[in-house]
C-alpha cells in the first residue's frame, strides 16, 4: 500500500476533518498534484499517437479522396457513418446520467455524472468529425448550415441528414452548457484552493466569480433542473434523428418504425458500456473508490442489463415483423442478416449485446469489477458491430440482385476508427488531469451531514 | 467600536481558539487598514448546514433584506429559511423555447417553401412531419442557452470582485464551511445590534467585512483585450461567408481534388484518338447478332404477315385466361397511367396534363373507340412497340409476349365497351346481379 | 421492523366498497346489456358491436395493463415515494381476471365463426390473399387462442401475485416479501413487455391484417402508461373526497403522478410521431394504407384532434408545477387524457369498419360506460377488505415524508 502511494499520489485516504473536506481533497488532489504518475503519461502518450494516426488517416483521405476508404457502391454509407453512430451513441449515457437520472432523483448519479458528461462531449466531438469527412469535400461543410451563401441556395430541411446537423449541433451545445454549468461551483472550489497565479486566473475566469451565494444557488438549481428537463427529450430526439437517417429510406433493414426508440435504447446501453469501461480503471487509478463505490458499479450494471433487454426486444421485433410483413425484401434481408455472408456481424452483435450482459442477473458478478470491465468492453464491441450490421450490411444486398456486393473495411478505415479513440482519450485524459472529475458540490449535497436539521441551541 | 477596530475578528468563546481552521485576520484588514474603509457588512461562519439554517431563520425573522448566505453546495431548505422568492427564470426559458419554435417554423418555411422552393422526393413544399425535428431542436437549443445565460445574468455573474474575496478564510465557502453575511446597506443594519444578533446564532466566528478598496474595479487590460480578440476571431469565418455572398470573382474556381473533377476516362459521344474513326463509343461489328436478338419471326416480333398487319395472334401466344391476366397486369403497369384502368384515355397522367393545359399535350386515346376496334391486332402491337404521336415506344421495355398479352387485353376492353348482358356467358350472369 | 406509521388516517373503504361495487356493477352490466342488444339487433353480423366493444375493451385493458406495469416497475426499481399509492395500483392491476372474462365478447364470436372483426379468420378470403396466406402460421384461430390464454393467464398470475404478496406483507410485516416481489419483478417485466406487444399485435394491429409496424406494441404501451397515471390520480382524488387517505397522500405524490403523466404524454407523441413520420416519409403503399384511411374522410379531424388534444394542449397544460400540484387541474387533465386515449384507440380501430365517416353511436357509448363501470366495480370488489396503503412496508415512512419540489 505504501509503495502504491509513493508511485501514485492519488492513492491513500483523502485528508480532511469533515466529510465535505474529504470530498474536496479527494477530487481536487487529482488536478493539483504537480506531476501525475508515470501511468498517466504513458496513457497520454498512447492517446497522442492514436490522435496522430487519426489526423494522418484523415489527411490521407483528404489528399486522395474518399476512395481511400473501403466505401464502394452499393455500400455508400460505410465506416464513417458506422463510427458516427457509434460515437454519438456513446455520448447518450452521459446525458442520461446527468439529466434523466436527475429527474428521477437517483442521487447515486452525482458520483459519476461529471465524468459521464465529459465522456459525452468528447464522444460527440469524435462523432461530429465523421459526417464532415464522409462528405468528401471537407472545405464545404458550411453548406449544411442555413447561412446565406453565394449560391443563394438553402439547405434542404426535408432531409433527415439536415435534421442531423441540427440535432447533433444542439446536442453538442446543450451537453457543453450542461457540463460547464455543473462545473461552475467546482471550478470556484479549484480557484479558491489554487496556489499559483495562473491556476487562479484560469479557474477564476471560468468560475465567473461564483461564491456560493444561496440566492445564486436558488436560480442555479432552477436552471439546472430546466436544463435537465430539456436535455431529456433532447437526448431521445438526437438518436431518434440519427435513426431517421436510415429509417426514412426504403431499404429493408433500415426502414422500420421501431428504429427511434431502438436506437435510443442501444445508445444508452452502449454509453453505459463505455462508462463502466472507463469508470472501473479510473476509480482504481485516481483513488476515487470512496466516491465511485461498488454500489454505483452495481446500479450501472443493472441498467446495462435492462437496456440490453430493450435492445434484444428490438432485434426480436425486427425479425418477427420482417416475417409478418410478408414483404419478400424484408424477409430476405433478415434471413441474409442471420444466415447470409454477413452472418458473423449479426451474431457478434447479438451475442455481445444480448447474451453477455445476462451474467448480471447474479449479484456477485454485478459487483465484480473484472466482470464489469469485460462485459463493458463486449458491449462496446457489440454496439459497434450493431451499427456495422445495420448500416453497411443492409446495403450489401437490397432489391436488385445485380447490384449486390459485399463490404469489408480496409486499412485506412481501421486507422480512422482506431485514431478516433485517440482523440477521445486525449481529451479525456486532459479532462481528468485539469478539471474536477467528480461533481464535488453535488456529492457533498447528498452526504448524510448535508441534510440540514435546524439546530436549536 | 474601537474595541472591534483593534480586534477586527471576534470569536465566540472557546470554539474559535481551539478550531484550527477558524478565520484569521484576512488580507483585507491588514492591507486596507481599518481606518477609512467603509463597512460592507458583518460575516458569520458556521460549521454545519443545520446551524446556518437556524441562523438564517433568525435573520429572516429579524426583518433583514440585504443579506445572503454562502455554502459549498445548495443547502436543502435554505430557500424557505431565507425567504427567497421563486425565480422568474422558468418563464424566461419558456419564452425562449417558444421563440426557438417560431424560429424553426419561420426558418424552414422561408428557406424551403418561400425563398427557394423546390420539389424533393415528392414531398409537399411545406411538409410538417419533416419539419418537426428541426423545430424541436431549435426550441431546445434556444431554451438551453437562455437557461444558462439568464441564470448568470439574474445572478449578476460574471462578478469580477467582491469584498468577501479579501477574507482568506472565506475560501472555505466552496469547500466545507457555511457563511452568513448581513450587508451594512440594509436599513435595519446597526453594527452593534447586528453583531449581537449574529453572535446569538451560535456561529464559530463573527467578523467585520470591509469594502474592497484594494482590487481594481475593472478587469486587467490584457485580459479584456484577449477576450475581445477571441470574440472577434470567432466572427471572421462568418464575415468571409457574408462577403462571398455579395462579391463576384473573375478567377477560375479552385479544384482542390483535380483528379475527381477531371477524370481520365472517355465519355460517350466524345473523341477517342485510339480508334481510327475517333469515336469513343464503339458500334457493333457488322454481321454480329447478340444472343436472343435475331427476331426472325415477323408475326411474333413485328405483327406482320408479309406486308399486311396480322389479323390473328401468333401461334406462340396462347389465347388463354393466363395470357389475359398477364395482359391486364401489364396494361395496369404501362398503359393505365395515361389510358386509364379501362382504357378510356382518362389515366392520371393524362388528367393532370389536361389540367395543366400546356399546349403540347396530345390527349391519350380511348383504346375502345371505333377505329381502334377495327385495327388489326398486328397494328395495335406495332403501336405499342414503336409508339405513336407523343406516346413513347414500349418495345425496349416490354417483352413481345407481354405486348401481345396487352393487345389481347385491349381487345377484351373493346369488347366489353357497350357490351350487353347477352355477351356474358349464361352461367356467369347470376354473379352480376 | 416496520412500525405502523399513520394510525390517524382512514385507510379502509369499509361500507364504501360494497356501495360502489353495487352501483357500478349494475350500471356496467346494464350498459353492456344494452350494447349487446343494440349490437345483435343491428343485423350486421355484430360488426358494429364488435368494433365498438373492442375499442372500449382495449381502453379498459390499457388501464389494467398500465397498472400492472406500474406496480411491477415500482418493485423493480425499489421505489420509495410511491409506497402509499402502490396499493391503488395493485387494486387496479388485480382486475386482470375480470378483464380476461370481459374479453369473451370478442373471443366467443371468433370461435363461433364470426369474421367481421378479424378478416384473417375468413378462410375463403385468406385463400385468395397472398399476404394473409403467408401470415397464416401466426394469424389463425388456434394459435390466436393459445396466445390469448397465455397473455391473460400471465397477467392474472402476475397481478394477483403482487396483490396477494403485498397483502400478506400487510399482515406479517416481513421485508422478505418485498425482496421476493423485487426479484419477481425483473422477469415479470420482461414477459410483460413481450405479452403486451403481441397482445397489441393480435387484438388491434391484426384488425388491419395486412398492415404492420414494429413499434406498434410500444405505441399501445405508451397509451397504457398515460391512462394508468390518469386513473391513479382520479382514484386518489375520489378516495380523498370520501375521507380516505387524507393524511397519507399529499400534494407531493400528486406532483409525481403529474410528472409521469406529463412525461408519458410526450412519450406517446414521440412514438406516434415516429410511426407516422417514418411511414409518411418512405411512402410505401403497403405501409401508408393504414394512415391513408385514417387521415381521409372524417378521420382527418380525429387525427388532428390527437395531435392537438393528445399532445399539444395537455403538454402545455401539464407543464407547470402548479397544475401538477392542483387537485382540480390534475383531475381535469387526467379526465382529458382518458378521453384522448379513447379517441386514439377509436381512431386506430374504427376506420377498418367505417372507412369514411365517423359514426359514433349508442353502441360505442354503452360499451365504454359498461366496461369503465365494471372496471370500477372490480376495483371496489378487490378493495373491499384491504388497507388502502401497504401499512407495514418498510419504506412507508419515507413515502409518507416524501417531499417533491
Amino acid at each position: 500500500m505504501t509503495v502504491a502511494t509513493d508511485l501514485n499520489p492519488y492513492q491513500g485516504r483523502p485528508s480532511g476533518d469533515t466529510a465535505f473536506a474529504r470530498i474536496t481533497n479527494n477530487v481536487a488532489r487529482i488536478a493539483e498534484v504537480p506531476t501525475p504518475p508515470k501511468a498517466w503519461y504513458i496513457a497520454f502518450g498512447i492517446a497522442l499517437i492514436l490522435l496522430a494516426v487519426f489526423f494522418g488517416s484523415i489527411g490521407w483521405v483528404f489528399w486522395t479522396g474518399i476512395g481511400a476508404w473501403g466505401t464502394q457502391i452499393p455500400v455508400a454509407w460505410a465506416m464513417p457513418i458506422v463510427n458516427f453512430v457509434f460515437w454519438v451513441g456513446i455520448g447518450h449515457a452521459g446525458t442520461l446520467i446527468s439529466a434523466i437520472l436527475y429527474l428521477f432523483r437517483q442521487h447515486w448519479r452525482t458520483s459519476i455524472n461529471r465524468f459521464a458528461e465529459a465522456m459525452t462531449i468528447f464522444a460527440v466531438m469524435c462523432a461530429a468529425i465523421f459526417p464532415g469527412i464522409h462528405i468528401g469535400r471537407p472545405w464545404l461543410p458550411y453548406w449544411m448550415f442555413p447561412i446565406p451563401n453565394q449560391m443563394e441556395v438553402w439547405p434542404q430541411f426535408r432531409s433527415p441528414l439536415e435534421w442531423d446537423v441540427f440535432a447533433v449541433g444542439t446536442y453538442a451545445t446543450v451537453s457543453i452548457l450542461f457540463w460547464y454549468m455543473g462545473m461552475i461551483p467546482d471550478l470556484a472550489t479549484f480557484r479558491d484552493r489554487s496556489t499559483s497565479k495562473i491556476r487562479r486566473i484560469a479557474y477564476g475566469l471560468f468560475a465567473m466569480g461564483w461564491r456560493g451565494s444561496s440566492r445564486q444557488w436558488h436560480r442555479y438549481e432552477r436552471a439546472y433542473l430546466l436544463l435537465a428537463a430539456l436535455a431529456t427529450p433532447l437526448v431521445l430526439s438526437v438518436h431518434s434523428v440519427v435513426s431517421f437517417d436510415m429509417a426514412t429510406s426504403q431499404i429493408p433493414g433500415w426502414h422500420t418504425t421501431i428504429f427511434p426508440p431502438y436506437f435510443v435504447a442501444g445508445a444508452v446501453f452502449g454509453g453505459f458500456g463505455m462508462v463502466v469501461t472507463l469508470a472501473v480503471p479510473a476509480r482504481q487509478f485516481f483513488g476515487l473508490k470512496h466516491i465511485i463505490t461498488l454500489d454505483h458499479i452495481e446500479v450501472m450494471n443493472k441498467i446495462i442489463l435492462a437496456t440490453g433487454m430493450l435492445v434484444g426486444y428490438s432485434y426480436a421485433m425486427e425479425f418477427f415483423i420482417a416475417w409478418y410483413s410478408a414483404s419478400p425484401w424484408e424477409i430476405f434481408t433478415f434471413y441474409n442478416r442471420a444466415f447470409g455472408p454477413v452472418w458473423w456481424i449479426a451474431w457478434t452483435t447479438y451475442i455481445c449485446n444480448v447474451v453477455f450482459p445476462q451474467i448480471f442477473w447474479w449479484k456477485k458478478l454485478r459487483r465484480n469489477v473484472w466482470a464489469t470491465f469485460v462485459v463493458g468492453v463486449f458491449v462496446n464491441v457489440g454496439m459497434w458491430f450493431e451499427r456495422f450490421m445495420i448500416i453497411p450490411s443492409s446495403l450489401t444486398r437490397d432489391f436488385l440482385p445485380s447490384s449486390w456486393g459485399y463490404f469489408l473495411p480496409n486499412k485506412i478505415d481501421y486507422l480512422t476508427l482506431g485514431g478516433s479513440f485517440g482523440l477521445f482519450f486525449t481529451l479525456f485524459l486532459l479532462f481528468c488531469r485539469y478539471l474536477p472529475m467528480v461533481a464535488m458540490a453535488e456529492v457533498k449535497g447528498i452526504q448524510p451531514s448535508a441534510h440540514a436539521h435546524p439546530e436549536e441551541h | 467600536m474601537s474595541d472591534k477596530q483593534t480586534d477586527a475578528k471576534k470569536s465566540t468563546g472557546e470554539a474559535a481558539k481551539t478550531e484550527p481552521d477558524a478565520p484569521k485576520d484576512g488580507a483585507g484588514t491588514s492591507k486596507g487598514g481599518a481606518g477609512g474603509t467603509p463597512l460592507h457588512g458583518l460575516i458569520a461562519e458556521y460549521e454545519t448546514p443545520g446551524a446556518l439554517l437556524s441562523a438564517s431563520k433568525k435573520v429572516r425573522d429579524a426583518g433583514f433584506k440585504n443579506w445572503d448566505t454562502y455554502t459549498p453546495f445548495p443547502v436543502h431548505g435554505i430557500d424557505g429559511a431565507m425567504g427567497i422568492k421563486p425565480t422568474v427564470l422558468p418563464w424566461i426559458v419558456l419564452g425562449a423555447g417558444l421563440t426557438g419554435l417560431a424560429t424553426g417554423i419561420l426558418l424552414q418555411w422561408w428557406t424551403n417553401t418561400y425563398d427557394y422552393p423546390y420539389l424533393t422526393s415528392g414531398k409537399p413544399m411545406w411538409s410538417l412531419p419533416a419539419h418537426v425535428p428541426v423545430m424541436f431542436e431549435l426550441m431546445v437549443l434556444f431554451s438551453a442557452i437562455t437557461a444558462l445565460v439568464a441564470m448568470l445574468a439574474l445572478n449578476g455573474l460574471p462578478e469580477y470582485s467582491h469584498p468577501l474575496d479579501l477574507k482568506k478564510y472565506f475560501a472555505r465557502a466552496t469547500d466545507d464551511r457555511f457563511f452568513l453575511v448581513i450587508q451594512a446597506s440594509d436599513p435595519r443594519f446597526a453594527e452593534d445590534e447586528t453583531w449581537k444578533l449574529l453572535e446569538g446564532t451560535h456561529p464559530t466566528a463573527v467578523d467585520r467585512l470591509e469594502e474592497d478598496r484594494v482590487t481594481p474595479a475593472n478587469m486587467p487590460r490584457p485580459l479584456v483585450f484577449g477576450l475581445v480578440l477571441v470574440v472577434l476571431g470567432a466572427l471572421v469565418p462568418f464575415a468571409l461567408i457574408a462577403r462571398a455572398r455579395v462579391s463576384t470573382s473573375e478567377k477560375p474556381r479552385i479544384h482542390i481534388i483535380p483528379d475527381m473533377d477531371f477524370q481520365e476516362k472517355f465519355k460517350s459521344q466524345r473523341m477517342n484518338p485510339v480508334f481510327e474513326d475517333k469515336r469513343a463509343m464503339r458500334p457493333e461489328l457488322e454481321g454480329t447478332v447478340a444472343v436472343g436478338a435475331l427476331e426472325d419471326d415477323d408475326h411474333l416480333y413485328r405483327g406482320k404477315l408479309g406486308d399486311e398487319w396480322a389479323r390473328e395472334f401468333p401461334a406462340q401466344i396462347p389465347i388463354s385466361d393466363s395470357t389475359m391476366k398477364r395482359g391486364q397486369q401489364e396494361f395496369g403497369v404501362f398503359c393505365a397511367p395515361c389510358h386509364g384502368q379501362v382504357g378510356h384515355g382518362d389515366g392520371m397522367v393524362n388528367e393532370r396534363a389536361v389540367e395543366l393545359a400546356q399546349g403540347t399535350w396530345v390527349p391519350a386515346s380511348d383504346v375502345t373507340q371505333e377505329y381502334l376496334r377495327k385495327q388489326p391486332v398486328g397494328e395495335l402491337f406495332n403501336t405499342i412497340t414503336h409508339g405513336i404521336r407523343n406516346m413513347p415506344p414500349y418495345g425496349p421495355q416490354i417483352s413481345p409476349e407481354d405486348r401481345w398479352a396487352i393487345v389481347l387485353y385491349v381487345r377484351a376492353l373493346q369488347r366489353s365497351r357497350g357490351a350487353t348482358i347477352q355477351d356474358v356467358p349464361e352461367a356467369d350472369r347470376g354473379s352480376l346481379k | 421492523m416496520a412500525e405502523k406509521v399513520s394510525t390517524d388516517d382512514n385507510i379502509r373503504l369499509d361500507d364504501l366498497a360494497p356501495k360502489v361495487f353495487r352501483i357500478a356493477g349494475v350500471i356496467g352490466v346494464a350498459a353492456l346489456g344494452v350494447a349487446g342488444v343494440l349490437g345483435a339487433s343491428a343485423g350486421d353480423q355484430l360488426n358494429q358491436f364488435l368494433h365498438s366493444y373492442l375499442v372500449a375493451y382495449m381502453w379498459a385493458l390499457s388501464i389494467g395493463l398500465g397498472a400492472l406495469w406500474w406496480v411491477t416497475l415500482q418493485h423493480l426499481v425499489n421505489a420509495k415515494w410511491s409506497v402509499v399509492v402502490r396499493r391503488i395500483g395493485e387494486l387496479l392491476a388485480a382486475n386482470m381476471p375480470l378483464l380476461a372474462i370481459l374479453a369473451l365478447p370478442i373471443i366467443v364470436p371468433m370461435l363461433m365463426g364470426n369474421t367481421s372483426l378479424y378478416h384473417w379468420l375468413d378462410q375463403a378470403h385468406v385463400a385468395h390473399d397472398e399476404v394473409l396466406s403467408h401470415k397464416k402460421p401466426y394469424l389463425n384461430i388456434g394459435f390466436f387462442m393459445v396466445r390469448a390464454v397465455f397473455y391473460f393467464v400471465f397477467w392474472a398470475v402476475l397481478s394477483r401475485y403482487f396483490f396477494k404478496r403485498s397483502l400478506k406483507q400487510d399482515e406479517s410485516g416481513s421485508p422478505e416479501f418485498i425482496a421476493r416481489m423485487n426479484r419477481v419483478s425483473a422477469p415479470g417485466m420482461i414477459f410483460f413487455g413481450i405479452t403486451v406487444t403481441f397482445a397489441a399485435f393480435d387484438f388491434v394491429m391484426s384488425t388491419e391484417a395486412h398492415w404492420f409496424s414494429t413499434i406498434f406494441g410500444v405505441y399501445y404501451f405508451a397509451g397504457c402508461v398515460v391512462s394508468v397515471h390518469a386513473v391513479l390520480a382520479l382514484v386518489l382524488f375520489y378516495l380523498q373526497g370520501q375521507g380516505r387517505l387524507k393524511n397519507s397522500v399529499s400534494v407531493h405524490h400528486y406532483h409525481d403522478i403529474g410528472k409521469m403523466l406529463f412525461a408519458f404524454v410526450v412519450f406517446w407523441a414521440y412514438i406516434g410521431f415516429s410511426q407516422y413520420m417514418l411511414y409518411w416519409y418512405a411512402n410505401i403503399p403497403e405501409e401508408t394504407v393504414f394512415f391513408k384511411v385514417r387521415i381521409g374522410g372524417d378521420w382527418f379531424y380525429l387525427a388532428w384532434f390527437l395531435v392537438i388534444g393528445h399532445f399539444v394542449v395537455p403538454f402545455f397544460g401539464l407543464m407547470s408545477r402548479h397544475v401538477k400540484r392542483s387537485r382540480f387541474w390534475l383531475g381535469f387533465w387526467a379526465v382529458w387524457m382518458l378521453v384522448a386515449h379513447y379517441v386514439d384507440l377509436y381512431w386506430i380501430i374504427m376506420p377498418t369498419m367505417h372507412a369514411e365517416r365517423v359514426s359514433f353511436g349508442l353502441v360505442d357509448i354503452t360499451s365504454l360506460i359498461g366496461l369503465a363501470s365494471l372496471l370500477i366495480a372490480g376495483t371496489a370488489y378487490n378493495a373491499r377488505r384491504v388497507n388502502l396503503i401497504p401499512t407495514k412496508d418498510p419504506r412507508l415512512a419515507k413515502s409518507l415524508a416524501f417531499e417533491n419540489y
